[in-house]
């Protein structure tokens, strides 16, 4: 699951080795942004010593590079690849190339680091309209690409506008991506809501986002989890629900029936997947069969 | 008369659970100084590790190095000494 994704600060120890302590369900360990020019190769070398060395409980660890139109992203993928992260977020893609250039760039290190090959996903971060516009060939630029995200401040800075609470300006662009993501079989995760003192304007969005169909959004702070989580969780009446249907497809199916009545409502292949997708966000299964 | 060209670099911050590592040359012998809340209890292992960083990094000239501690782990500690003494040699971080 990827229902938050907490950014920390490549340059900040404290923040590095207690971030898993929120649990989150992933860590995006940050080389960019957050770290200013001139500390750029001591973040990398603290980063890459925190990852051979580091405790990360259950979370997914994976570490925003610097964008392909500077020179430390190649210097980035060498020193954290080889400790075994399980994705780079790659910021500013804007086409398919980028990404190919990536791919090849981590194929080279996997390599020469004994690292199984494709093992290290790819997470694109959209953050220009073009990004946006391309986000499908992007998304099936690499099979190692898990998952697409729109970037909420330099996207509204692209698109000529400014973050609102409403996120009016990022609106259709969530729409697109679910969109693409979904054509290309990846996650669709959400950009960070900036305004770390606004529960309910964070609820709202995330509720937007999770009716779209987005799988989790990114976290700036710590505060800000447990309200994504509620969020995304199943409520114990959907979990309910959700297991009657599976049970009722399996009882079908085991009499060799293709479709079953549960409280006069016709239960048929997308129901029992949606059913089966909310025991997996419960985690009650790993068992998804989306194709059925 | 002679004169020397002396160095000076530094990495870290003085943070929590963060150490400020300065690197300074040339000496005569590699010095190391530790201050900080912990220096007194911890100093011996921050200079076992100050010490296995630079000799990691073939360090064979003489440095002062001091680190100025506020609670860091041992991987803090040596990233910042590596980072630190880099710095201070100005070839590519390894």
């Amino acid at each position: 699951m990827r229902r938050t994704m907490l950014y920390l600060p490549g340059n900040n120890p404290n923040m590095l080795l207690r971030g898993h302590l929120f649990e989150p369900d992933g860590l995006v360990i940050d080389l960019e942004d957050s770290v200013s020019a001139g500390e750029k190769d001591s973040a990398r070398i603290l980063v890459r010593d925190v990852l051979r060395g580091g405790e990360f409980g259950n979370c997914e660890v994976t570490v925003r590079i610097n964008a392909a139109d500077t020179d430390h992203w190649r210097n980035d993928v060498g020193a954290v690849v080889p400790c075994g992260v399980a994705g780079l977020r790659v910021p500013k893609v804007e086409n398919p190339q980028m990404v190919r250039d990536i791919d090849e760039e981590i194929s080279a290190v996997e390599a020469r680091s004994a690292i199984e090959p494709g093992s290290v996903k790819i997470f694109c971060l959209l953050e220009t309209a073009m990004g946006v516009w391309n986000a499908f060939d992007i998304a099936k630029a690499s099979p190692r690409v898990t998952a697409i995200l729109p970037g909420g401040e330099d996207l509204a800075a692209d698109l000529r506008t400014s973050r609102s609470r409403e996120g009016t300006e990022l609106e259709w662009i969530r729409r697109m991506i679910i969109v693409a993501a979904r054509a290309a079989g990846v996650d669709a995760l959400d950009t960070v809501y900036p305004h770390v003192n606004d529960d309910e304007g964070l609820e709202r969005e995330v509720g937007f986002i999770k009716q779209l169909g987005y799988d989790g959004k990114s976290v700036i702070h710590p505060n800000q989890i447990p309200v994504i989580h509620a969020v995304f969780n199943p409520t114990e009446k959907e979990i309910q629900t959700a297991r009657r249907i599976v049970d009722a497809a399996a009882e079908a199916a085991s009499r060799g029936l293709g479709a079953v009545s549960l409280d006069g409502r016709m239960i048929d292949a997308p129901v029992i997947r949606r059913a089966r997708y909310t025991l997996m966000r419960a985690g009650l299964s790993t068992d998804l069969e989306m194709k059925g | 008369m002679e004169s020397m060209d002396f160095k000076t670099s530094q990495a870290g911050t003085l943070e929590s659970m963060d150490c400020l590592v300065t690197v300074t040359g040339p000496s005569d012998v590699r010095i190391i100084e530790v201050s900080g809340g912990s220096a007194s209890r911890f100093r011996t292992a921050i200079e076992l590790k100050v010490n296995e960083v630079l000799d990691g990094m073939g360090c064979d000239a003489g440095v002062r190095v001091t680190v100025q501690d506020n609670g860091a782990f041992g991987v803090v500690l040596g990233a910042r000494v590596e980072a630190a003494f880099a710095r201070y040699r100005g070839g590519a971080l390894s």
